[in-house]
């Protein structure tokens, strides 16, 4: 079964006075997956997103959004989408409840659907009883559970997710998770940046993986755990003097070996690993199953990326 | 839908109706902070000037000063609710509470928050406008039964002034630019349009630049219709405020595109 492609970007680019933020990126979103989009700061995230829920022009290239180009049909398009941006945009001018009505009334719901609609999404994500307080008085967590619930309120085809959960505590975050995986079953697309390497390997179906703009790899998180980290990840901790002359040798063997400056990691195939083995003895090894955060780390580099 | 429902509902009228909604929603909740200053204000001010200063003022021929002066309070009330939500409100709106932002993630445009915003600093200015009128009643300064057209008029004084002031919000980088509308625009404008004097007794150079300011027109019309003395210029005075209010709006919005899409 071919799935309908619901956001497709070919060659996308968006420049900014002196910062090209994406680098002609290309890839396609099918109805119903959950797509992550991870990268260091400054990788495009936030501008792929911002292009995709139309408030940020497109510098070149082409971006269909629900079969719609973004440049004429904003208006359409926007109107399918439910986005969570990254800013705590609840209104404190008005109530919890208010807040869901006024958003519902911008998606042009009748009053009654509005309401029934509002009352829906403060059950979902446990609010019922903060309906009628400030936004003010809500703890950190539940504004973020609001922000959801109110982008959910017009029954979005698409839900974008800028970083949902960055900030929350473990339990807020499962129940978002929960929610999040609930709302894909009932058929929703999600696209969802984050900084959680485990966030993304949980939710999403395929992901891509952005630094300075550009898009390096893209698969599902098996896949490219697969491909970029193998089976299994032994880490060493060594001393500064002896570890050069360590990764020499385990190179010199055809191992993968990365200096991670405070000891060395290794990412093996099992096959590979006997010549590591023989050369490992004695050392202190720690071996865990490899993950997205070695395909991450791997593919962005250690460096720190302030901006 | 019908094609004439989807124009409608892709309108920034549309779209503005439900950010002047909001706006409304928050204000009801807020209103009684506020009422006090709407309705004393006025008060004040009219038996401060009009009845303390006006005993010293005998050349108006048939009318009192404070008959003079009440219109032109009608018309400078309009402007000064409608120029406080729409540059320190507006700003707040968008800089501190993120408001703006929030609905660009729906399909309210950056037009339509425009176009909201004047909307519903105009009605800002409808409620005081008829306070100060219901004041001026009360003191027996209302003439004509003309006067309750003032409020329609309050309207279109406050959406002209409203929609000059977002052009500024809208170009402004700090909150510190809003006083400068009021020190340098809506303040002169207060004293050189007609509101405590009339016009002919300004020099010829300065009578000519304030007939092109919105108050001007805005308190002569209230004036003629407070007052019961009409004349066919009053068509030319309501044109000229929905000139500025139709070309302010288009160049606010056009600011507010580019400031908020980027």
């Amino acid at each position: 079964m071919v799935t309908p492609v619901v956001v497709s970007a070919e060659n996308l680019t968006k420049r900014y006075a002196d910062l090209v933020a994406v680098d002609g990126i290309t890839f396609a979103i099918h109805a119903g997956e959950c797509f992550g989009i991870l990268g260091p700061n400054g990788a495009g995230k936030t501008s792929t997103m911002k292009m995709i829920s139309c408030v940020s022009p497109v510098t070149s290239g082409e971006l269909w959004v629900a079969g719609m180009n973004v440049d004429r049909d904003w208006r359409a398009i926007k109107s399918q989408l439910g986005v969570v941006s990254q800013a705590d945009s609840l209104d404190p001018g008005l109530s919890v409840l208010q807040n869901l009505l006024a958003y519902g009334r911008f998606f042009g719901l009748p009053a009654e659907r509005a309401r029934e609609r509002a009352w829906a999404a403060l059950d979902l994500f446990q609010l019922t009883d903060k309906a009628h307080q400030e936004p003010d008085e809500l703890s950190g967590g539940m504004r973020r559970r609001l922000l959801i619930g109110r982008a959910l309120l017009h029954d979005p085809k698409i839900l974008v997710l800028d970083e949902p959960t960055t900030g929350l505590d473990p339990q807020t975050r499962h129940l978002v998770w929960d929610r999040l995986i609930t709302l894909r079953q009932q058929g929703i697309t999600i696209l969802l940046t984050t900084h959680y390497m485990d966030e993304a390997a949980y939710l999403c179906d395929r992901l891509v993986i952005m630094d300075l703009g550009r898009i390096l790899v893209e698969g599902s998180p098996e896949k490219l755990v697969q491909e970029h980290a193998g089976a299994q990840v032994l880490q060493i901790r060594v001393d500064e003097g002896e570890r050069r002359e360590l990764v020499e040798r385990l190179r010199s063997g055809g191992v993968d070996v990365e200096d991670t400056g405070d000891g060395v990691m290794l990412y093996a195939e099992y096959g590979r690993l006997a010549h590591a083995e023989s050369v490992l003895e004695g050392m202190q090894v720690t071996r865990r199953p490899g993950n997205l955060e070695d395909v991450f780390l791997r593919l962005t580099g250690r460096g720190l990326r302030d901006q | 839908m019908s094609r004439v429902a989807v124009m409608v509902r892709s309108s920034v009228f549309w779209g503005g109706f439900h950010v002047w909604q909001r706006n409304r929603d928050a204000f009801l909740r807020a209103w009684k902070v506020e009422v006090g200053g709407v309705l004393i204000e006025p008060f004040v001010l009219l038996v401060a000037i009009g009845f303390g200063l006006g005993a010293y003022i005998q050349d108006f021929g048939e009318t009192s000063y404070a008959e003079f002066l009440a219109p032109g309070l009608v018309a400078s009330y309009a402007m000064f609710h409608a120029t406080f939500d729409s540059t320190y409100g507006a700003y707040l709106r968008m800089e501190s509470h993120h408001i703006y932002e929030a609905m660009l993630f729906t399909p309210i445009g950056p037009a339509d928050i425009v176009v909201g915003e004047v909307m519903w600093s105009a009605t800002r200015a409808v409620v005081s406008s008829t306070a100060v009128l219901t004041v001026a009643a009360g003191f027996g300064l209302v003439d004509s039964p003309l006067a309750i057209l003032a409020i329609p008029c309050a309207y279109l004084i406050g959406a002209a002034i409203a929609a000059l002031a977002m052009i500024l919000t809208s170009t402004a980088t700090t909150i510190g630019a809003m006083n400068n509308f009021f020190t340098l625009f809506i303040l002169p404008m207060f004293y050189v349009s007609g509101v405590f004097f009339p016009l002919d007794r300004l020099p010829k150079g300065v009578q000519i630049l304030s007939w092109a300011l919105p108050l001007t027109p805005a308190a002569s019309l209230v004036r003629g219709l407070v007052t019961g003395d009409t004349t066919w210029l009053m068509f030319l005075w309501a044109l000229e405020l929905i000139a500025v209010a139709t070309v302010a709006l288009w160049l606010a919005s056009w600011f507010m595109r580019r400031r908020l899409i980027k």
